[in-house]
């Protein structure tokens, strides 16, 4: 072989992570480009109120009334300040019933457009997948520019699960023609929050 | 077309079969317009595509020269984490071990996310003779588990359907209205298949990367049955082959460059799992236990040779199947095989018998298409080349079995060799055969499928078989330059 694989560095080296300046506005830039390529919708707010006006409009545009949420903060407040009715910690039967699931993610990659979970931060898991329509919310300081630093930052100990997720679930099994919504979220919305 | 009797000992009665059958066509016709046009677009937008395959390949075949230390590793820290791993020396065994591990649990039903090393061990068969209840929830699998067939593409296992069928199917096993509208057809199946997920204790599901330095496992899909699987029920079995394994987290990148744009032409598929044993906490959601079955099947001798350990970097993509002007044409079930397509051709042989398997390495022109396009390099044309030579030397069949090559054959093909390996022989000998193919040339060509001459000569004979050769110019290039000079 021509050169030996372990010997060499990932292709891209993580770059510092650094807050909203310079570099960040154009990795949020990607991010949203990336999110639109694959059919999800991104809006991307100033604060928490404005995430709360956001959740509330998507909320009364799909006129959901049953809407299941995690167990992050950031979740819980911006549900507690749109004063949407939300279940925290649904049982299977609930969340199997539910049209809405809200989570926030821990990270997320501005090339492909990709959240990244890890469950021993949040527990999303099944209200991020079983409900179908998914809402994410996450800081703008949490978005990285490539796989690579996610994979560099990932502690696999902590989380044991973590689950990469781009776009809505979809099929091309019958005659290869795109089908969205098989068993996860038809729909994708993220909100991204820069004041974090 | 049924699958019975449908082995890689008949591919050209299958391949036949499938050339004659014009709805196989309609269901293919989308293949080479829609996975290679997206696959092309997609690796546009990676700045490196051949450095990024150099690396894979380097990646795999460095694991392969040390799979015993990864594997171990891997295993160290799957179990560190919580997981219990397996070892199967064979599909029986595999099988054996899975169907206990769910009679354990006393469950009667199983989930199953699509796993080709599921399909190679022949699981489900294995699960419905003890009584449990295989539910396939990838809306492909699904599909031809409710036809009763088998997958004909490792990444579209109903492709070789078309939407019609697929409505007539619906209509006679699921009871709904008639519609070739794949939205309603996705979304029934998504309502029948939530119930079972609602019931379910136990999901099997495969692996796509195994991560020695973590003990991680990496799922990909994009429908979300697999994470599904992974996230209700109470117990994961995975079942993987040993060449899944790889050392380090950071290598995911590239394979995660290079599998999706090859497999489905996307830049990534809506999910990854990386699933490292169990749950750390009771209270959190997932699985309290996590089964990883490593599977040998024969993979272990393929290490042996360097050509052969080539077949050990695939990771399933498929970008071979859709590329090659065979596959296209027959489909995945002419070639009797789990694994169809250029790998199916080379892995069939090595996992299931050349001497079961010795049409499927001359399933093939040798184009090279399949090379091309591999994210991992694996030289396929090399390797059926290998294979056919073993045919031929009888080295790969059983110890009872002899040589196929005929002794005429030999003889002729020495003689040829001898004479047209000197430049006078051959001149003179391309000047008979102008003289003599007068006499059998039609339209061009010599020794038509059946023609007497075919008969005559020999090597010509099994050449004509099967193509035609054309004829021999009037006039040589070295005599027109000669003309020229004058």
């Amino acid at each position: 072989m021509p050169f030996d694989a372990s010997r060499h560095e990932p292709l891209n080296p993580p770059e510092p992570s650094s807050a909203l300046s310079g570099d960040s506005i154009v990795v949020l830039d990607a991010f949203m480009e990336s999110l639109e390529l694959v059919g999800a919708k991104c809006d991307i707010v100033e604060s928490e109120y404005e995430a709360a006006d956001r959740l509330v409009a998507i909320v009364k545009d799909l006129s959901a009334t049953k809407i299941a949420i995690s167990d992050s903060e950031l979740v819980r407040r911006i549900v507690k300040v749109a004063g949407i009715e939300a279940i925290e910690d649904a049982s299977r039967e609930e969340l199997f019933s539910s049209e809405i699931g809200i989570t926030s993610a821990q990270s997320a990659i501005a090339e492909t457009g990709t959240l990244v979970l890890e469950s021993g931060a949040e527990r999303h898991r099944l209200v991020s997948l079983v409900p179908p329509v998914h809402i994410c919310v996450l800081p703008a300081r949490s978005i990285r520019g490539s796989m690579a630093e996610i994979l560099e930052l990932a502690d696999t100990d902590a989380h044991r699960t973590i689950t990469f997720i781009t776009g809505a679930s979809r099929t091309s099994d019958i005659e290869l023609t795109l089908a969205i919504g098989v068993h996860g979220p038809g729909k994708l919305y993220v909100i991204v929050i820069k004041d974090q | 077309m049924s699958d019975i009797n449908r082995t890689p000992e008949t591919f050209d009665q299958n391949a036949r079969a499938a050339l004659a059958d014009p709805v196989l066509h309609i269901a293919l016709r989308n293949l080479a317009d829609s996975f290679v046009v997206r696959r092309r677009n997609a690796i546009a937008s990676v700045d490196d595509w051949e450095g990024l395959r150099e690396r894979a390949r380097a990646i795999k075949e460095n694991t392969m020269l040390h799979l015993d230390e990864h594997l171990e590793r891997f295993t160290e820290n799957a179990e560190k984490a919580g997981a219990t791993v397996h070892w199967a020396l064979d599909g029986n065994e595999a099988c054996e071990i899975i169907v206990e591990l769910v009679r354990a649990k006393n469950a009667r039903m199983v989930v199953k996310a699509k796993s080709m090393t599921g399909e190679e061990i022949h699981l489900n068969e294995a699960l419905e003779k003890c009584g449990i209840e295989p539910v396939e929830t990838d809306l492909g699998e699904w599909i031809i588990q409710l036809a009763g067939e088998t997958p004909s593409h490792i990444v579209v296992p109903a492709i070789h359907k078309t939407k019609k069928q697929i409505a007539d199917l619906f209509v006679e096993k699921v009871g709904i209205e008639k519609t070739e509208n794949v939205d309603v057809l996705t979304q029934t199946a998504r309502k029948i298949l939530r119930e079972r997920f609602a019931q379910a204790q136990v999901g099997i599901s495969g692996v796509n990367f195994a991560i020695a330095e973590t003990g991680t496992i990496l799922i990909l899909e994009n429908e979300g049955n697999i994470r599904l699987t992974t996230s209700l029920t109470k117990t994961h079995i995975a079942v993987m082959g040993i060449e899944k394994v790889i050392p380090k987290f950071a290598d995911l990148d590239v394979f995660l460059k290079l599998l999706p744009r090859s497999g489905t032409g996307q830049r990534l598929t809506a999910y990854q799992s990386l699933i490292t044993g169990t749950k750390k906490d009771a209270n959190d959601i997932g699985p309290d236990e996590l089964h990883i079955v490593m599977l040998d099947n024969r993979r272990s001798r393929m290490l042996a040779h360097p050509v052969t350990r080539q077949s050990l970097a695939c990771i399933r993509c498929g970008a071979c199947l859709n590329a090659c002007p065979v596959y296209q044409q027959v489909g995945g079930h002419a070639y009797g095989s789990v694994y169809p397509g250029p790998i199916g051709a080379v892995i069939t042989p090595q996992l299931f018998g050349l001497s079961k398997s010795k049409q499927l390495p001359y399933a093939s022109s040798l184009c090279g298409a399949c090379r091309d396009v591999c994210p991992v390099k694996i030289d396929i044309p090399e390797l059926l080349l290998h294979l056919r030579a073993e045919i031929v030397d009888g080295s790969a069949t059983g110890p009872n079995e002899r040589p196929t090559r005929k002794l005429g054959e030999s003889i002729a093909f020495r003689a040829y060799s001898r004479m047209w390996s000197r430049s006078g022989m051959y001149s003179f000998s391309m000047r008979v055969a102008r003289t003599m193919q007068t006499f059998v040339a039609r339209d061009g060509k010599i020794g038509k499928v059946g023609s007497l001459i075919s008969r005559l000569v020999p090597p010509l004979g099994a050449w004509t078989a099967w193509r035609d050769a054309p004829v021999v110019a009037s006039k040589s290039f070295r005599e027109m330059w000669r003309d020229k000079e004058k």
